[in-house]
């Protein structure tokens, strides 16, 4: 019921995602998903932090990709071994459109947090 | 023909099978936004979201559905995303604070709030949903005139896993 009534919501699953093997050795990828119920959101960009909020280098299909409302979009980030041990947040952040009256935009942000061993 | 009804009887009987439905309660966030804000202009010199200055303060409702598991960060806004050109300083001021709870143990939020510069951390530490409103206000200058035209500022509203 909690999330029944969400009118204008984005939300990121899992909070904990684990490392899992990609076809590139070296190479380890995180799958999450997104859903957005923003109606006026159609795009999100995708970020990777170590524990002092610093970027980390990673790969992804679309760092900023859209999606549509009420949409669930599944993708996958792709971290280096050499920086598992430092990678502690994955984040997806709203882009915001600009408007035409004197306002205060909001721009969310999920962060999952990255933790344990490789599966 | 005794044979064939005998072997149909079997057929007549229910098949009977378990299903099972499962269901996984997992940690996680959503972030909605009830409203966003508009800034009001009660004198020429400043531009403000609380009410008594005419604005509308934005409000942000967090839902959490695992207690203890994830931290609010607010950060209200310390320029203009977009707006006319401006040649003189602003003085921005704000402030996040806890509006409604759907749990009576979420209004301890407010006072354990952490500020750090001009980002508010709650500690979301019971599941339910939590509304939140940020006020900002931005005065221009010495007491100058703002120019007309559009102002728009960025609250940001971010939900980190602990």
């Amino acid at each position: 019921m909690l999330w029944a009534f969400c009118a204008s919501a984005h939300e990121m699953t899992p909070a904990y995602p684990k490392f899992k093997p990609s076809h590139v050795y070296g190479v380890y990828r995180v799958d999450l998903s997104l859903f957005n119920s923003r109606e006026e959101i159609a795009y999100y960009e995708v970020e990777l932090f170590d524990t002092n909020w610093g970027a980390l280098p990673f790969s992804t299909v679309y760092r900023v990709f859209k999606v549509d409302y009420k949409e669930r979009k599944n993708f996958s980030v792709y971290i280096r071994e050499a920086d598992l041990n430092k990678a502690l947040y994955v984040c997806t952040t709203s882009k915001v459109k600009k408007t035409y009256e004197s306002s205060t935009l909001i721009s969310s942000r999920v962060c999952s947090r990255l933790e344990g061993d490789p599966l | 023909m005794k044979y064939f009804m005998g072997i149909l009887s079997l057929f007549a009987f229910p098949a009977l099978a378990d299903v099972n439905i499962v269901g996984t309660v997992a940690a996680k966030c959503v972030i909605q936004t009830d409203k966003s804000g508009v800034y009001g202009n009660p004198i020429a010199s400043k531009l403000s979201t609380t009410p008594a200055d005419g604005g509308v303060l934005p409000v942000i409702r967090f839902d959490v559905s695992i207690a203890d598991s994830y931290t609010a960060n607010i950060t209200h806004p310390t320029a203009f995303s977009s707006s006319p050109s401006l040649s003189d300083t602003l003085a921005w001021t704000g402030s996040t604070s806890v509006t409604q709870t759907s749990v009576a143990g979420m209004s301890a939020y407010e006072a354990a709030k952490v500020l750090v510069d001009n980002t508010t951390i709650f500690n979301l530490t019971l599941a339910g949903s939590t509304w939140f409103s940020t006020a900002s206000s931005a005065v221009y200058g010495a007491a100058k005139p703002f120019p007309g035209g559009t102002y728009t500022a960025v609250v940001q509203a971010t939900c980190v896993a602990k």
